[in-house]
């Protein structure tokens, strides 16, 4: 179907400014970024290896709940600094995103 | 012609040309210089403000930028009404008219043939952006499910087989994704093939920022095509109807436009 | 462009985006010569790199604030 662009626009002056505040936060930003690809790339090593079928199923459950821990600690550190998932990412240009963007 | 006007160059086009009158960038009016079989579109502009120190630095100013590229769009497009064009990069400027008219000496032979090529098509910009999510569900469940087993500290707490049961959740949750990248992409590329098949050429470009349009939506297919102005209802059909088809998927065309994307004249960047 | 095939109703009547205009002027376009350095003896063009434009206007997007 043939739509409009009548999405809500996101801020249009969104102001990277050089004010202490704005800093702070995209240098959270930047950091938690990292972290998630971290988190992910952890997160996948874990998946591989358990598919692999040498663990013990009390080591496959202290991976997962581990893993667990993290990404539930990434929503808190999200959450305290007001940030959407979506917020965590980083533009590499011609590279496309360091993180896949959220197709869902 | 005063000493500190240059020549703000618009496009190409025929001699023939005929154009009412028309104010261009800065103000200036638009006239024809004449070379053979070409026709420049140009304006007298001041050095003062489109010499290369300054305009450097108001290229940079977004507000300078935006009413600038307004104004060399609305004569272009004025112009393509009536008469085939090839459109000029923005800020082509000329110190002398004698320059110009070596320019258009020299590069005779490639303006014709993109004329030629172009001058009875327009462009046409397709986007297309996912309009609703596709595997909403499991993500919306994930985060809900980790935090109920999760304890009052860093460390999970969760009973055992929790663990397992998380990892399973994940699994499940990457392949739901990768479906969706993989079915996103499917519907992008059969858009495309679409329409390329009643265009003369194509050209895909990265999704723009969402920073830049205003648009939250995923856009998962940025194109321009160039299209026979005679396909022109078969081209917006065509994308409206594969539109139709997949429900997900939200279509926005833009168009015509002059042909800026298919100007390229052989070697160059 | 006839006048039917501006009446056309899949033709978007509304302005035209910024971010859809600068895509194309700035990165199409005819480019009749690379950068070209003024030198007082043959100063006849004056043609500005877009290309770093193109990637940094996002970040000046950002920064419209003081430069009127």
């Amino acid at each position: 179907m043939v739509g409009d662009s009548a999405e809500r626009p996101l801020p249009a002056a969104r102001r990277i400014g050089a004010d202490p505040e704005s800093v702070e936060r995209g240098l959270v930003c930047l950091v938690l970024t990292v972290v998630e690809l971290l988190r992910q790339l952890m997160e996948r090593q874990a998946l591989r290896r358990v598919e692999v079928g040498d663990l013990t199923e009390a080591k496959i459950d202290e991976i997962g709940r581990t893993l667990m821990a993290l990404e539930a600690r990434m929503a808190e550190l999200r959450d305290h600094f007001g940030l959407d998932p979506a917020d965590l990412n980083i533009d590499l240009g011609p590279l496309g995103t360091l993180l896949p963007t959220d197709a869902s | 012609m005063s000493d500190h006007d240059a020549l703000w160059v618009y496009a190409v086009t025929r001699p023939d040309a005929a154009a009412e009158p028309m104010e261009g960038v800065a103000g200036g009016p638009v006239r024809l210089v004449n070379v053979a079989d070409l026709a420049a579109m140009v304006s007298p502009v001041d050095l003062a403000e489109f010499g290369e120190e300054p305009l450097r630095r108001n290229l940079e100013r977004l507000p300078w930028l935006e009413a600038t590229a307004r104004a060399h769009h609305q004569v272009i497009t004025e112009m393509s009404r009536t008469s085939a064009v090839v459109p000029m990069r923005l800020a082509t400027v000329y110190r002398t008219e004698a320059a110009l008219v070596r320019m258009l000496v020299a590069r005779a032979a490639d303006f014709n043939a993109v004329l030629a090529r172009t001058g009875h098509c327009s462009e046409w910009g397709v986007k297309a952006y996912l309009s609703a999510p596709r595997s909403a569900e499991p993500a919306a469940a994930e985060p809900a499910a980790a935090r109920s087993g999760q304890g009052t500290g860093g460390r999970s707490s969760g009973g055992p087989g929790s663990g397992a049961d998380y990892l399973k959740r994940r699994r499940a949750q990457l392949a739901a994704d990768q479906e969706a990248r993989h079915s996103v992409a499917a519907s992008a590329e059969g858009l495309h093939a679409e329409l390329c098949a009643v265009a003369e050429a194509a050209a895909l470009h990265r999704p723009q920022d969402p920073q830049l349009s205003g648009i939250r939506a995923h856009m998962i297919m940025n194109a321009t095509y160039l299209v026979d102005d005679r396909r022109r209802e078969q081209f917006t059909g065509t994308a409206n109807r594969t539109a139709e088809l997949d429900s997900s998927v939200r279509v926005e065309i833009t168009g015509p436009w002059p042909p800026y994307s298919f100007a390229t004249t052989g070697p160059g960047p | 462009m006839t006048e039917a095939a501006r009446r056309d109703p899949a033709i978007r009547q509304e302005p035209i985006a910024l971010v859809d205009l600068l895509d194309r002027v700035l990165a199409g376009g005819v480019v009749v010569a690379g950068e070209v350095t003024l030198t007082i003896a043959d100063v006849d063009m004056v043609t500005i790199s877009v290309r770093a434009l193109v990637t940094s206007v996002s970040a000046l997007a950002g920064q419209q604030t003081e430069q009127f």
